[in-house]
Order: structure tokens, then sequence, then C-alpha cells
């Protein structure tokens, strides 16, 4: 990554940081400010995703379980053992980051398909074994609740303190802090692919047999991003589950996946920004196409279905392309007029 | 005069038409006033469309009558509805704080939305408007009773999932001391689905069963939605009980299990909950569905009183429309205009003083709808359910048994005694 990649990232965040702290002071649709805390979340979770396949090139489907165990650790921290919000989310994190190398540990030898068939069937499992858990774990007033939460989930069991500190304001304290979350994710996400450890992990995806061969060892860095990826969106998980109050089953449902999956792919594979592109841009056009009722999903499969045909990098990959088509003629116009000199 | 011929010929709504025409005689500007936008956060695409629809198309008729007899105060009011798709509680609340941001509604009046998690509730009190909603979650009033200073304003304006658990058994018992049914045994089967409603109801009836002289023998649960029954219905034909209770409540995957089990029936009663009330389940099960139980804890009534309900529902829908499920929109639309009227208006969002007095009404209040008479318990905000949770039938909604006898017309309800206007008749399979 050039010194010039690296000062246009930091121009970008600079800009993007004072349209965050605006928003707040623009907009005081509670509505809206809803939606963007819940696509900074989906940001969140594809930048990681984006990590584990667009930079690391593994094909893992497991990214909506891993921010699920997330959200159920802090929920069941809090609920079961009485724990304050703020102290169960760096644990449930590290929960969530367990929970992906144990699933590394199993899938990681394999490669390709495999490695997306072990991981979709793992947050399918993980589905099931929650929507089926009927046994009363603990009897809550005359509701019965199960380890698992079982199909309903879990609910009320704490949250930030926003309510009681900035009374109607409260979501603005929670858009803070998702804020928060979403700049120390893309600034770690950042410090990652900058380091060695980010050559590491795109040059096993470009040429594994290269890499190897340059002493780096496939399996221990997979492992490594799997891990790390998974800390960072099981925190996302904690801090949704506690935004809104709740977490569920409903959250491992298949569309979930994939809206992370169209939102990368339509952002970029394999560039920081891409997560950030593909979410604007899909939630922008769900929001949009709200007034059209039965035709909304038809639409979102239409750009989704568009984008892989007319726009393979993505967004940010044609945006890239474009720059450098430009700079090219730039610099041939330029020769050229030298040469007529 | 018996009470139902007494009730003939009054309107749909007539009562609370009355009411509402009452307030409106000191209105000085009859219709004229500025429209109060009503919200609406209804799921109506994904699973329970079929549900959304008729519950947009009871708000409508109620909002046109409200509107005809003079609006709340001479305001008329405005639906305004927003899509739940697959529900779930980011999707609900969402959904419902865009109403509130977008058309400053100071009520919501959804049907249910399986998985919010009474999040309802929480955007309610945020923002200071009343919810009525038909989850039909014993967890309503668990989260009321947590913290009624700030859930003020949530109404469930059905009981909770709960009651169907002791109140199946007991029709059950009700069939047996009667001698219309002779059970080959004493077990049960349950089949539940793998959503929250459906568990509660299945856990309840377990857990009640042997108190009810029951035993059950199979305990199921099946993915949400389902038309695969082969597996279940393996087990059943193994060791055939005397009922099989199915919990799950999509039409579509309950008529899809009468097909497959008259392949090779079981001597067995079979009772399903919610979904055979829709017109869907006649509509693909046909001649098999003939037999089938199935029960509502709330659900327009085929009674005089809401004849002109379903007559002006059918003709403003069409006749396969289900004015049935219609209805439990059309009466919380009722009850929050009436109360609103009385409390001298609905206020607006973060108008908590307004949105108390509202409130106050409608916790006091008893209303007679299409669905039978509505009355909330004060400390959970409730809808009370006769006979297993009030004896009193003029202040709880009757947990209605019906069984579809003969799939052309409407199904004929056979419980409770008071309500009931046919006879219970033996499924073809057990004849």
């Amino acid at each position: 990554m050039t010194k010039t990649s690296g000062r246009t990232d930091l121009l970008i965040a600079l800009v993007l940081i004072v349209v965050a702290i605006a928003i707040p002071f623009q907009i005081d649709s509670r509505y809206v400010l809803g939606q963007i805390v819940l696509a900074l979340f989906y940001a969140c979770i594809a930048s990681q995703w984006n990590l584990v396949f667009g930079f690391a090139g593994i094909f893992s489907l497991a990214p909506v379980a891993i921010f699920a165990v997330g959200g159920y650790a802090t929920a069941m921290l809090c609920f079961f053992l009485g724990w304050s919000v703020w102290a169960a989310l760096l644990p449930a994190a590290l929960v969530a980051a367990v929970f992906s190398v144990l699933i590394g540990l199993a899938c990681l030898r394999l490669t390709g398909v495999y490695v997306a068939l072990l991981t979709l069937a793992v947050t399918q499992v993980m589905y099931l074994l929650i929507v089926t858990d009927t046994e009363c774990f603990v009897q809550v007033g005359s509701v019965c609740r199960q380890l698992t939460g079982g199909p309903g989930g879990f609910s009320r069991f704490g949250d930030f303190g926003t309510r009681q500190l900035l009374k109607g304001d409260w979501m603005i304290g929670n858009y803070a802090i998702v804020c928060t979350l979403f700049v120390v994710i893309m600034v770690v996400t950042w410090v990652i692919l900058k380091g060695p450890m980010g050559h590491a992990f795109r040059a096993i995806r470009d040429n594994p047999g290269y890499a190897v061969a340059r002493g780096i060892n496939r399996f221990r860095v997979q492992l490594l991003v799997f891990g790390l990826s998974a800390f960072l969106t099981g925190l996302a998980g904690g801090v949704y589950a506690a935004h809104f109050q709740v977490i569920g089953p409903t959250i491992l449902q298949l569309p979930q996946l994939m809206f992370i999956i169209a939102i990368v792919v339509i952002g970029g594979t394999g560039t920081f920004w891409g997560p950030l592109v593909g979410t604007l841009v899909l939630m922008g056009a769900d929001e949009l196409m709200r007034e059209v009722g039965e035709f909304r999903t038809l639409g979102l499969g239409l750009i989704i279905a568009a984008s892989i045909v007319l726009l393979p990098n993505g967004l940010v990959g044609r945006f890239r392309d474009l720059m450098r088509y430009a700079g090219r003629n730039r610099s041939a116009g330029l020769k050229t007029s030298k040469d007529i000199q | 005069m018996k009470r139902r011929q007494l009730l003939t010929g009054l309107g749909a709504g007539g009562l609370g038409a009355a009411a509402l025409s009452a307030l409106n005689a000191g209105a000085a500007h009859a219709q004229t006033g500025d429209p109060i936008p009503i919200g609406a956060a209804l799921p109506m695409s994904g699973p329970s469309a079929g549900d959304g629809i008729e519950f947009k198309n009871g708000l409508d008729l109620a909002a046109a009558e409200i509107n005809a007899a003079g609006g709340i105060l001479g305001r008329p009011v405005e639906i305004h509805i927003e899509d739940t798709r697959e529900m779930g509680a980011d999707l609900v609340g969402q959904a419902m704080q865009r109403l509130i941001d977008r058309y400053n509604t100071p009520a919501i009046v959804n049907g249910y939305n399986l998985g919010a998690n009474m999040v309802e509730l929480d955007v309610a009190a945020d923002n200071d408007v009343i919810v009525l909603h038909n989850n039909t979650q014993i967890a309503h009033q668990e989260r009321v009773k947590s913290d009624p200073e700030r859930y003020y304003g949530g109404f469930q304006t059905d009981p909770a999932e709960y009651w169907y658990g002791p109140g199946c058994l007991n029709f059950l018992n009700e069939l047996v001391d009667a001698g219309q049914w002779k059970p080959a045994n004493r077990k049960i089967a349950i089949v539940a689905s793998a959503v929250e409603y459906s568990i509660v109801i299945g856990n309840a009836i377990r857990d009640k069963a042997a108190e009810f002289g029951w035993e059950v023998s199979v305990y199921e649960t099946v993915p949400f939605p389902t038309n695969q029954w082969g597996p279940v219905l393996a087990k059943l034909r193994e060791d055939p009980p005397a009922a099989i209770l199915v919990t799950h409540f999509l039409a579509q995957d309950l008529a899809q299990f009468m097909t497959q089990f008259l392949t090779q029936p079981t001597p067995s009663l079979i009772y399903m909950q919610y979904g055979p009330s829709l017109p869907v389940f006649r509509e693909i099960g046909g001649e098999a569905i003939n037999g089938v139980i199935y029960s509502t804890v709330i659900g327009g009534l085929p009674d005089a009183f809401a004849a002109k309900y379903r007559e002006d529902y059918r003709a403003n829908f069409g006749d396969t429309a289900s004015w049935l499920t219609g209805s439990q929109t059309y009466d919380a639309l009722w009850m929050y205009a009436t109360a609103a009227a009385v409390a001298g208006g609905p206020g607006e969002p973060f108008n908590g003083e307004q949105a108390r007095k509202v409130a106050g009404v409608l916790k006091g209040m008893v209303h007679r709808g299409m669905s039978g008479s509505f009355r909330f318990d004060p400390e959970g905000l409730v809808a009370y359910s006769y006979p297993t949770e009030t004896k009193d039938p003029s202040l709880g909604l009757p947990h209605q048994f019906l069984q579809h006898q003969d799939y052309r017309t409407d199904p004929k309800l056979i419980g409770p005694q008071l309500y009931a206007d046919s006879q219970f008749m033996l499924p073809p399979w057990l004849s």
C-alpha cells in the first residue's frame, strides 16, 4: 500500500468523522438516526467479513453467527449473571473470538467452497438449536426462559444507560457509541491491513503456494484473521444487543447473511472502504424503495444482480479503475504535448 | 327476546359509533379538523402477509366508519401503514419509529408481529404514544408489570397465548364428558413450531396435561415455516394418540399437514392453532380440512351483533376476505377512537400528559367489539380471556373453538357454549 493511498484513506476518514459529528446536529428524526445506527452495524460486520473473505481469501459464511455469539454472550452475561452491559461487552467479544477460532480449527484445513459449506452449516445449526430449545431454564415471573433464550431470544437485560442520562435524546447517545465502535473497528482493520499481517493475508489469498514458500504459515495466519475479525464482529454484536435491548435467533436467518454478502459485493471485495460504500448504497436503496411496497425486494435483487454483472470489483473497484484510467490518460496527454514541443 | 336477537340490527361498531356521535355532538367543527394520523406497523410482506392485509382491511373499515360518525372530536382519522416484513425487534421498532417521526402518530394500532420481543412497548414509552397490538403474548404483562410507570401506553388487545393451553385441554374434557367424543386412549401429541408463540402454547399444554388427565406421548418441534410433515406424521403413526394438537399456526402449512395426514390417518382428533381461521387454509386443504378443530382467543364472532360488520367487510374486501382476522384491528381502532374522544383528544407524540389520559380511559373501559368483550387487566394491560381466565362473558374475549365441517362454508363455532351456534361433529376419519 502506497503513502498516497494512506493519505487518501486519512482524508476520507477525516471527512467522514466531520459528517458523523454533524449528523446529530442536522437530523432530529429518531427514525433516521436509528437507520444510520443500523447501517453502521451492517458496515461493522461487512468490514470484518471483508477482512476474512476480501483480504484473506477465506470463503467463510459465519459472520452473522459470530455477530450473534457476541450479542448472545452479552445478553446472557447480563441476564443470568446480572452484569452491566458495559462490563459484558469485552468478555462477550472474547467469547466470539474463541468460538470463531474453534470453527477455524475445524474448517481451515479445508479450502474454498468446503469452508463456506461448513461455516454455513454452523450458522444454521446454531439457529435450529436456539429455536428448538423449549426447556425451561429459569422462570421469570410467569414466563419460562430457556438457556439460549429460545425462539423469543433475550430482552430487557440492560442498556447503555443513555435513556436515563439523556432522556428523549437517548438515540443520540447510542449513535455516538455505535459511531465510536465503527471508528475503532475501521482503525484496527486499517492498522492490520497496513502491517505485516495484512501483507500476509493478501499473499495467502493471491498465491498460497508462493506465500508458503516464503515462510508464511497459511493455517496460522488464517486462524489469526478468524480470531481478530471475530473479536471485532462479536464486539459489534454485543453493542447491537445492547442498543436494541434484544437479541434473538432471527439474526441468524439467511436473509441477514445474504444482505452482508451483498453489501461487500456491491461496495467492492478486498477494498477498505467497500463495505461502507455498499452499506450506504443498499440501505439507501432500501429506504428509497419503502414506498413501492412489494417491489422493494425485487428492486434490491435487481441492484445486486446489476452490480455483480456490471461492477465485478464493486463500486470502489470501479472508481479505482476510473481513477487509474484518468491518470493514464493524463500521463499520455502530457507525453504527447512534450513530444510536440 | 334473546340477547342475540336484541343485538341484531345494530350496525358494525354500533355501540362505538353511538358513543362517538354523542361525544362529537359538542365538537364545533365536525369533520373539519386536521386529520389524526394513526400508524400501523404490519407484516405486509413475508410469511404473515396474509394476516397483514386483513389487519389493514380492518383498520380501513373502522377508519371509514369512525370518520362517518364524525371522527375523533370532529377530526377524521388517517391510517398510515409501515411494512414490518419478516418482523423481529429491529424491523418492528424501526417501522414504528418511522411512523412516529414521519406522520406524528399519537397512536399505533398493530396486528401481531412475531419475534418483536415487545419492542413495541419501548417505542411507545420512548415517544409517549399509545400502542395497541395483538401479539398474544404473556411477555406483554410481564414487561408492563416490570415498570408500569414507563409502559403505561402499551395495550395487548387479546389474551396471552398461555390461555390456549388450559383452554384446549378443558375443551377436550368437555367433549368427553358430554359423550360427543370417545378417545381411544388418554394420550395427546403436541406439534409446535420454532417460534415463541407456538412453543409457549405447546409448553402450556404439556405442563397442564397431567392436571387435566392427559399424557403427552409426543412433543415435536418443527421449523418455522414448514410443509414437510412426513417425519412428524411417521412418529404419530407409530403410537397414535387420542388427539394431535398442532400449535404451529401458518394456514398454508396446516393445510398441507391435513392433506399429508389423510393419506394414512390415525384415530386422533386434530386440533390446530389460529391458521384454520384464514380462507387460504380452506383453499389449499379443500375437503381434507373437514373435521379440523381450531381455536382462537380473538377473532370476529359469527353472531348477530357482528353481522353488519361481516357483511361490510366482505362487501369492501371480497368474499374470501377474512373478517375473523380483520376484526382484531377493527376493534382496536374503535377502542382507541372512543378513548381518545373521551380523553379530550389524541394529543401527539411526546405529549405524555395527554397520552396518559387516553391510556387511563382505555384501562378502565369495557368495549363490546366484533370479537366479544374487551376489558384490560389493569396491572398487565392485557385483555381478559373467557371462560378460562374470567368467568364473566361481559368482561372477557371468548376463547372460541371452531370446527370446519364443510370446507365450502365458514367454520362452525362449537364453543364456548354461550356463544356456540353449532354442535361438534366427529371428523370423517373417525366416524
